[in-house]
């Protein structure tokens, strides 16, 4: 058991020309032992930044601790040798695909047990155990690599419960898991916190589900100058504003036979190294209609998307307005179909915003319609003031802000999303989704979009794609 | 076979016959290799590949020897026969070893430090996605009306702050699941050498010397 003591914290990335802006500012937080608390805030509010500290990888990779220090059972963070610190705290972090050294699921788990000096004998019995805790012993020897999102969470909570750590520090881990493997980790976590008194802290800027568990609600404030525990009544308040929003009986229309298809597939399918994801007899994407595209973790939307967008092979036939899309030569497919990437990084091609959104401008097939309004769309993106910062150093949220617009900024007749709204904060997300509409509407774009995220989507969306048992269908209803 | 010894076996006859002209020693070393390959059942791509891809280079040395200057059809036979040598020991023992293998070996047998180990098998196990990365880094151009050939600064410029990026999250994992440098490590699979490692390679290493030798004299 460990108490998290964050005392008179400050916080900088320096920039190149010197100075020393702080992301946080005089924080302080006792984060209690034994207890499971909720840091919650808007996206790039440096939720990330204190998560990172506490578990002692900055300042060691980045930023430098201008004032205070963080304190863990009363020793300072930075005096405790790195080799004990695994057995103390451990970390699960944002982005799933940055969290592995090796190729396995065993042997990333054999290392971390390695590193900790575990005695060979015990080894298999503590990786097991692990294994068997989260529910994914038929995982044990799949290449990290093809794994979904989702199940490299679980990997990675495997791995934290075989070390056997004290504090288990968990920063916006379910951006890319969908609700039933959220729902799994949860509970994982509150028993792993009930039967093992471990200290739990996750940091989400989403709400949903969390009440029956946790124990303490933090909020930090937009400019990260403002730590506080919210009282309990405060917090029911905030998080009854989060609730699941009843999507059940949400209606949505099935397809009608006069629409128009321009994505169209006969006989389709889709593998993963041996796996089948996917294998259809026929389906269509309807012009000028926004589609929203669900399933479970690993099912293959990701893959879908990245065959249609000539990144993954397929076999069978998948035509763009009557073409074979393996066929169509890459410039002219491109301009044709564009693919917001899950990582925004990827999308990214030049250095500082106000390039970024050059490029786009520049090359934008709809360039009139954006001139007039991109000021407007910066300014509801809270991104106007952030025109010459290096993209690479935005947080998580504002880089998927910048990423959607930029896309939606080409104007692309079809325009396809892989999880456009991880790490959105909700007023982020309610914004993002207006101008999604807006220019679908105004630019007759067609729109697919996977997404765990289903709130507030009813507004957005015009028909429903479920795949399961590797069969696409459309459904009526939201959830 | 031990893989670090197994390595530095391979390197020193590749060193040995740099600095000799013997080409039936190379004929006979390339078909030791070539045997040793053959047992570990490489598919027929594999195998047809490493036939025809050193013929390119060997030819090309053979005839420019034979061409240009005058060392004689002995010498243009030396290099042709060298290459293959090379290559066929070079794989024999690279198709034999699991990267893993290798890592662990160097790490506890040759002692390298495991920062070292760990990055290397960290970038080996990034391979694949660097291909895959380039292909995305050119369709994201594409997707924004800028086109990015072979040539591009740009594509360089992504796929180096990539990798970068890869880097520093290799890092901060390692780090984040207890790994500290030069800190002491468990081995969960522990990697010996025994005495038949060592007779192995010495044995070789003498065996060619009467190769060597022995034609030599003749």
């Amino acid at each position: 058991m460990a108490t998290i003591l964050v005392n008179h914290l400050s916080f900088s990335y320096p920039t190149e020309d010197g100075k020393k802006p702080l992301t946080l500012v005089d924080l302080s937080a006792n984060f209690p032992s034994g207890d499971f608390s909720l840091l919650t805030g808007p996206s790039g509010s440096g939720k990330s930044t204190l998560m990172k500290i506490i578990s002692g990888l900055y300042p060691k990779f980045g930023g430098i601790v201008t004032a205070g220090e963080v304190r863990l059972n009363d020793t300072k963070i930075q005096d405790i040798p790195e080799r004990d610190r695994g057995q103390l705290v451990a970390m699960m972090f944002q982005n799933p695909n940055q969290q592995f050294a090796m190729d396995t699921v065993e042997r990333e788990l054999i290392f971390a047990l390695e590193n900790q000096c575990v005695p060979p004998a015990e080894m298999m019995a503590r990786v097991d155990r692990a294994l068997e805790y989260v529910e994914i012993s038929q995982l044990r020897h799949r290449q990290l690599n093809s794994l979904s999102g989702g199940e490299k969470q679980k990997v990675a909570l495997a791995v934290i419960i075989a070390m056997q750590a004290d504090t288990i520090l968990l920063d916006e881990p379910f951006a890319s898991v969908d609700p039933v493997a959220r729902q799994l980790l949860l509970s994982k976590l509150s028993r792993l916190q009930r039967e093992e008194h471990k200290t739990i802290l996750i940091s989400d800027h989403d709400l949903e589900d969390y009440d029956q568990y946790i124990d303490h609600l933090f909020v930090l404030n937009r400019t990260g100058d403002s730590l506080v525990l919210l009282d309990q009544e405060a917090a029911n308040q905030k998080m009854a504003s989060f609730n699941r929003q009843d999507t059940s009986k949400q209606h949505l229309n099935l397809p009608l036979a006069t629409d128009q298809s321009t994505i169209q597939g006969n006989q389709l399918s889709l593998t993963a190294g041996t796996s089948t994801l996917l294998k259809q007899p026929d389906i269509s994407f309807f012009k000028h209609y926004i589609t929203l595209l669900t399933g479970a973790n690993g099912t293959g939307k990701s893959t879908l998307l990245m065959a249609i967008a000539k990144l993954h092979q397929y076999d069978g036939s998948l035509l763009l307005q009557q073409k074979e899309i393996a066929k169509i030569r890459n410039k002219q497919l491109f301009s044709q179909v564009a693919l917001v990437f899950q990582d925004a990084d990827q999308q990214f091609l030049n250095v500082t915003v106000a390039e970024e959104l050059a490029l786009s401008l520049k090359n934008s097939q709809a360039q009139n319609y954006f001139k007039d309004r991109l000021a407007d769309f910066l300014k509801q993106l809270h991104l106007d003031q952030l025109q010459d910062h290096v993209v690479y150093t935005l947080s998580g949220g504002q880089k998927k802000k910048l990423q959607i617009l930029e896309m939606l900024m080409m104007a692309t007749p079809v325009l396809l999303f892989d999880e456009p709204f991880t790490g959105l904060d909700f007023n982020s997300l309610q914004t993002i989704m207006a101008i999604m509409k807006q220019v679908a509407h105004d630019c007759h774009q067609t729109m697919i979009i996977v997404s765990h995220q289903l709130f507030g989507l009813d507004a957005l969306i015009d028909y429903h794609v479920t795949l399961e048992n590797k069969q696409l269908q459309y459904v009526e209803g939201l959830a | 076979m031990n893989p670090s010894l197994k390595f530095l076996l391979a390197v020193l006859i590749a060193l040995e016959i740099s600095f000799t002209n013997t080409w039936m020693v190379n004929v006979g070393l390339a078909l030791i290799g070539l045997i040793i390959i053959l047992s570990s059942r490489p598919n027929l791509k594999r195998l047809a590949l490493l036939f025809f891809v050193p013929l390119i280079p060997a030819f090309a040395l053979a005839f420019a020897i034979l061409l240009q200057s005058n060392a004689g059809i002995h010498f243009a036979l030396v290099l042709f026969t060298r290459i293959y040598a090379y290559v066929f020991v070079g794989s024999a023992a690279t198709l034999t070893t699991s990267v893993s293998d290798l890592v662990m070996s160097l790490e506890q047998n040759a002692h390298i430090p495991s920062k070292f180990a760990y990055g290397f098998l960290g970038a080996f196990n990034l391979l694949p996605k660097i291909v895959s990365e380039v292909n995305i880094i050119r369709a994201a151009g594409n997707m924004r009306g800028q086109a990015l050939h072979i040539w591009s600064p740009q594509l360089y410029f992504k796929a180096i702050l990539a990798s970068l990026d890869w880097s520093e999250n290799l890092a901060e994992a390692m780090t984040s699941h207890g790994f500290s440098e030069g800190a002491p490590r468990t081995y969960f699979k522990q990697i010996r050498i025994r005495w038949w490692d060592w007779l192995i390679m010495l044995g070789s290493l003498g065996l060619l010397q009467v190769a060597l030798f022995g034609l030599h004299l003749q």
